[in-house]
């Protein structure tokens, strides 16, 4: 027998005190989407259920008791912290769910320049971490766009990336420990140590679960120095996006490392770049960073690789560093934004994939055209890849579209889901990932059997051996 | 209703929000031979519609579909002054229904000469457009006056309402204005011609035309004017009133905080309430 939404809140209360226990509806009601139902919050229309109770968590042991509780009675949990997902991994999916929140959780514990690593609590804001270890000159070497207002625990729950991480890494390349609370209370720390054989990589239980199996308490990163008088940027303008991956190809196969490499397609370029590439221009661009002698050679290197593309036509250097120092959002750009959707149901949607060099163009272009041929509405449709690998990169579709003829609460089925539909099966098709950084949260549950194949069995296995009443953020990652 | 002609004026601006303190700081410290400060360098920066005039573009659209429900017909035309980086946002109105784009093109920075874009605009509007209403922004950025609806609206002997937030049509050709005046909302109804100088609107985002419009209009011209074909003689009117930059400083931001103690939210509300808000409603 389920408990009431009334004995879930007393349970909370004993367990953390009424002030911790957030029962005000309209909060609530505003806790049911993240960013992938975001129209709801904007238009004030809600469609899911409503959440029982936000609990705020100050400290592991009070997560622990939190747990234990829900996976005794049965009650679904969604694990939060900056609450920027933009895959419905923090929606809830049934009835009376309790959102842990562990914002309050926010001390950074430690900064070990020595041994080159940062503790901090889920609730860390990465800003403030990153705030804090560059007064030391280090870095965390993460920048994702949403640093401003993400904090430490969903980076890693959610698997996420930066800005710069051809050079650094995703996140999952930069925790070296952390500490996690199973369902039933059961508290684990992973230690930090430089690397270990000692079996399977227990870290990547954690890293990426989406708080699906877990809630992440604590993490400790890598630190590394931080040299911005010698960031170098480079940039291009070229014809078609086909050059564009086969340039920044050549740059990642002749061993070089830059932080960042992008390619974008004429319509991303048109938003960002307008001031100096044309119409139908793509964007190629770079940036090397490091001690001086490696930022140099990393720019020359890819300035001499580049110049084998002789379509690519090069940029004052300028252009492209001023268009950087902006790119990150903040909350008054999320406001800014709100608005604009308020005012003009023109909404801006994007959507992440990987696959290998001999496939991500063909994605790319097989998407681009069936969206264009087969969803109503679209404004813009058209992406760039920002992340690349020696053996592949990842290809970021961001479209706009007009909510026409339905409520702003039906935006997601008219339009967002078959557009994210179109791009899973295109990526699919051709042996590449549905998720590149954003993770599958619930939106992308429909293509993770196939996105799994065989290896669906270890990814279930694990959800029924670490979440067996099933409590944890039920429908994500696994279908519900 | 008879058919109406409305144009809109916009400019496209940088972005000043994307430079950085130091930018404008290296622009006020470089000095040219005559004296002056260098300038801030925008052109690294991405352009964008200047937000009064978006305003502007969006009501005509809005006033021309009310009128449309009426079953009178207008003609919505629009107008910028500047480069090349303007016609992006042309093209953009013609595929949202606008059926005249022009460019005002000049050969020299405008920046600082409102006289100057104030006599193009209304030459074409005299000369070219024969609008009956015409709406632009109050102001267009940093560099701005603010002087340039009045200043058309002198040389076209047109009346001029500014700091406008809402414009309706009604069923004779007059509209109903509703402008933010420094003792509350002022409300008039004017009859045509007139100038409106659109402030901070309650509609301040222009809607966005699907790539099917854009598909379907494509072919839409977009006309060039020069100073020349309008009699207006741009670089002797700069020559005339020369604009100098003398120096810039940077505004103090900075403002005192405090950060509130207490255990529980109740606690620091109560703290906030006793230390800093009671004596400022005691005094209201």
């Amino acid at each position: 027998m389920p408990l009431s939404r009334e004995a879930v809140v007393e349970g909370l209360q004993r367990i953390v005190g009424p002030e911790d226990v957030i029962t005000d509806e309209h909060i609530l009601v505003q806790s049911s989407v993240d960013n992938f139902r975001k129209l709801q919050n904007i238009f004030d229309v809600h469609t899911m259920p409503v959440p029982a109770a936000i609990v705020m968590a100050r400290s592991t042991a009070k997560v622990a008791e939190i747990l234990r509780f829900a996976d005794e009675n049965g009650v679904n949990v969604i694990p939060r912290t900056g609450a920027t997902a933009t895959e419905g991994g923090l929606e809830s999916a049934v009835a009376d769910s309790v959102i842990i929140d562990g914002s309050p959780m926010n001390q950074i514990v430690s900064i070990d320049a020595y041994n080159m690593q940062a503790t901090c609590q889920c609730g860390a804001p990465l800003q403030a971490l990153e705030d804090r270890v560059r007064e030391q000159g280090l870095t965390t070497g993460h920048s994702p766009q949403s640093k401003p207002v993400a904090h430490m625990g969903g980076l890693v729950a959610t698997r996420s990336i930066g800005q710069f991480s051809t050079l650094y890494g995703g996140i999952e390349d930069m925790v070296v420990g952390l500490e996690a609370v199973f369902p039933g209370g059961q508290v684990t720390r992973i230690k930090n140590v430089p690397r270990r054989a000692a079996g399977p990589d227990i870290r990547h239980v954690v890293i990426g679960n989406e708080g699906a199996l877990c809630f992440i308490t604590e993490v400790t990163v890598k630190l590394f120095p931080y040299f911005p008088e010698n960031n170098t940027f480079l940039g291009w303008t070229l014809k078609d996006m086909k050059t564009g991956f086969e340039a920044l190809r050549a740059v990642m196969v002749s061993g070089f490392k830059p932080s960042v490499a992008r390619v974008y397609d004429p319509g991303d370029a048109g938003i960002h770049f307008s001031h100096f590439a044309a119409e139908d221009d793509c964007v190629l661009l770079f940036m090397a960073e490091g001690p001086a002698g490696i930022a140099r050679a990393t720019a020359e290197g890819i300035a001499t690789v580049v110049a084998g593309f002789p379509e690519c036509k090069p940029v004052e250097a300028a252009y492209i560093e001023t268009w950087f120092n902006d790119l990150c959002w903040d909350a008054s750009k999320i406001v800014a934004e709100d608005e604009r959707i308020r005012q003009t149901r023109n909404v801006n949607r994007t959507t992440e994939i990987s696959a290998d060099w001999g496939s991500i163009n063909d994605i790319y272009q097989a998407a681009k055209a069936r969206i264009i041929a087969e969803i109503p509405d679209i404004t813009m449709m058209g992406g760039h890849s920002s992340h690349s690998y020696i053996n592949g990169a990842n290809m970021y579709f961001n479209y706009f579209f007009n909510v026409v003829d339905v409520g702003p609460e039906q935006e997601t089925d008219k339009y967002y889901l078959p557009i994210i539909g179109i791009i899973c099966e295109e990526t699919l098709k051709r042996g590449g990932s549905i998720v590149h950084h954003h993770g599958i949260g619930k939106a992308r549950t429909p293509w993770v059997k196939d996105e799994y194949g065989s290896s669906y069995y270890i990814l279930e296995t694990l959800k029924h051996a670490f979440d067996p009443n099933g409590i944890m953020n039920v429908g994500t990652i696994i279908p519900k | 209703m008879s058919s109406l002609r409305i144009l809109v004026s916009f400019k496209v601006t940088p972005d000043y929000e994307a430079l950085r303190e130091a930018d404008w700081l290296a622009g006020a410290a470089v000095g040219t031979a005559e004296g002056a400060a260098q300038g801030v360098e925008t052109r690294y920066v991405r352009r964008i519609l200047n937000c009064f005039d978006e305003s502007a573009l969006e009501i005509a659209l809005r006033l021309s579909e009310a009128r449309a429900e009426r079953g009178a017909a207008t003609g919505l035309g629009a107008l910028s002054v500047g480069g090349r980086e303007t016609e992006p946002y042309l093209k953009t109105l013609l595929a949202l229904g606008y059926d005249r784009a022009a460019r005002g093109e000049a050969e020299a920075a405008l920046d600082f000469a409102p006289a100057v874009v104030a006599a193009l605009i209304a030459e074409y509007v005299r000369q070219v457009d024969h609008s009956d209403l015409l709406l632009l922004g109050c102001r267009g950025g940093p560099g701005d006056s603010g002087t340039v609806p009045f200043m058309v609206a002198e040389a076209l002997g047109w009346p001029c309402l500014t700091q406008v937030i809402e414009v309706e049509p009604l069923p004779d050709d007059r509209v109903r204005v509703a402008c933010m005046a420094d003792d509350g909302l002022l409300r008039a109804t004017l009859r045509l011609p007139c100038v409106l100088a659109v402030g901070n609107a309650v509609v301040s985002q222009l809607r966005v035309p699907t790539l099917t419009d854009r598909l379907a209009r494509r072919d839409r011209r977009i006309d060039i004017v020069s100073g020349a074909d309008l009699g207006v003689d741009i670089a002797g009117e700069l020559r005339r009133e020369p604009c100098v930059l003398v120096g810039l400083e940077a505004i103090d931001r900075a403002r005192r905080g405090v950060i509130i103690g207490g255990e529980t939210p109740r606690e620091k509300a109560r703290v906030l309430f006793d230390s800093h808000l009671k004596s400022v409603i005691e005094k209201l």
